[in-house]
Formats: C-alpha cells, structure tokens, sequence
C-alpha cells in the first residue's frame, strides 16, 4: 500500500505492482493501465496523457531514483474509476528536489536531451504531487478535469 | 518500434511505426546515429505512423537533430499526428525542429 493512501476511497481498490528496475518491465504495466482506462471509456487523448505521465515518472524512477541498480524496485500502486485515475509510483532512491529541475522549455535548454519528463507529467496530468522525500509522485488525471 | 529507412532525393527518410516509448529508444538512436555516422546527414524522419513518443525518444531526436546539423546536413519532423505534434507543441521542441505536414514537403526543401 503506497504511504499514507487510504484502502479504498468509493470503492476504488489500489491495484499494486512490484517492478524490478528492468526498463523492459515498463510496457506491460503501461499497457494494463491503459487498458483499464479504455474499458472504463475514456477517450483516446486521455489514454494518452495518462501512458505518457506513467512512462516518464517509472523511468524517472528507475533511472533517477534507483539509478538502474537491478536490486532495487519501483513501487506502483493505481486505481481508476469512470471519473478519475490516480497513479503512485515510488522508487528505492534517496529523493530529489522537483523544484530544482530547470525549465527544459526555456530558449537556453531546448537543445538538451534530457529533463522534459516532470514537465510532461505536470501537462499531461491534472495533479502532480510529492512527497516529502522526493521517492514518491502521485498523480491525477480526471475525465472532465 | 518498427523502424524503417530509404533513400529518397539525397535524403534519408527514416519511417517510425508504433511507439517511440524508452525501449525503443536504443533502436531509434542507432538508426539515427548510425546513419549519421555513416554519412548521411540529411534525414527526414516520417511521424505519420508514430502513436507515441516519450521524452527518451525526443532526447534521441535531439542528439541526432545536433549532430547531423554539426555536419552540415539537417533532421527534419514531417507527418506528426495530433498527439505527437501536441508533444512537440507542449515541450517547444517545435522552436527547434523544423516540421513539415508531410515527407514530400520536408524533402522539397533541400
């Protein structure tokens, strides 16, 4: 159970899910996620955003928070209703500061390769949150935001 | 990620279908670096068939974007669909590559 997530909330029970930091297990838990969203009829962009926030923040965890180490795992925890979907996902590492990421869409950093992926989670989601460790997100999206 | 690539007016155009998710990053920048290294520095990547793409992804277009610019060529966008071309909008990636409705168009310009 993700830290402080209550059991349920209207009957959304937590589905949860132990990865190993394997950028190969990524897919099939983006694809049961999304799966789930279009049995409950949303639509394709939501779907989108959604696959998208929930790639960047496991692979932020994978890469930034367990630095790819294959003995630690990235914990995930979701739960979807017709109105909304919640996701956690938390990684073994020691924690960063989010507010300490520049702005990769400022002129001076668009020819960098890396650091878009907070800022397409916080786009492509209607929340995004912390915790105060820096291991944990958790984010929203809802189907009339 | 099905990558695939031809020569088209001096050009290669390099054809993504399905997801450019972080797996299929590695193929992606293979095909794009490697191409570069090899010489052919003007490429056109065709989007038309691309569902998805992450950040992992667009960093790739980028190191492929500058290196075949270093090299005196280009790495030209044609064809996203709306939520790719939304991706590019959200992210300004639009500022920096340049991108075409369609291959031909991104070909004609030489």
């Amino acid at each position: 159970m993700p830290a402080n997530a209550p059991e349920s909330d209207n009957g959304m029970a937590w589905i949860e899910k132990q990865l190993p930091t394997r950028l190969e297990t990524i897919r099939e838990a983006e694809m049961e996620v999304v799966n789930r969203l279009e049995s409950l009829g949303y639509n394709e962009d939501i779907c989108f955003a959604v696959r998208l926030a929930f790639e960047e923040a496991i692979v932020n965890a994978m890469k930034h928070g367990n630095r790819m180490d294959p003995d630690r795992h990235v914990l995930l925890a979701y739960r979807a209703s017709p109105e909304r979907v919640e996701i956690r996902v938390r990684d073994e590492g020691d924690g960063f500061d989010p507010c300490g990421i520049p702005d990769p869409t400022a002129d001076e950093n668009l020819r960098k390769p890396c650091g878009r992926g907070i800022m397409l989670m916080r786009s492509y989601m209607d929340e995004v949150s912390y915790s105060s460790s820096g291991t944990e997100v958790l984010m929203v999206k809802y189907r009339h935001p | 990620m099905k990558i695939q690539t031809r020569e088209e007016r001096g050009c290669r155009v390099v054809v993504l279908v399905g997801s450019a998710d972080v797996n299929a990053s590695r193929m992606l920048r293979e095909a794009l670096l490697g191409a570069i290294e090899a010489g052919a520095t003007r490429i056109v990547c065709d989007l038309a068939s691309t569902d998805f793409i992450c950040s992992d992804a667009l960093g790739v277009l980028i190191t492929a974007y500058l290196k075949a610019r270093g090299r005196g060529g280009f790495l030209r966008l044609a064809d996203p669909q709306n939520h790719l071309r939304e991706v590019l909008e959200t992210t300004r990636l639009d500022h920096l590559f340049e991108v075409f409705p369609d291959v031909q168009g991104a070909l004609v310009r030489t």
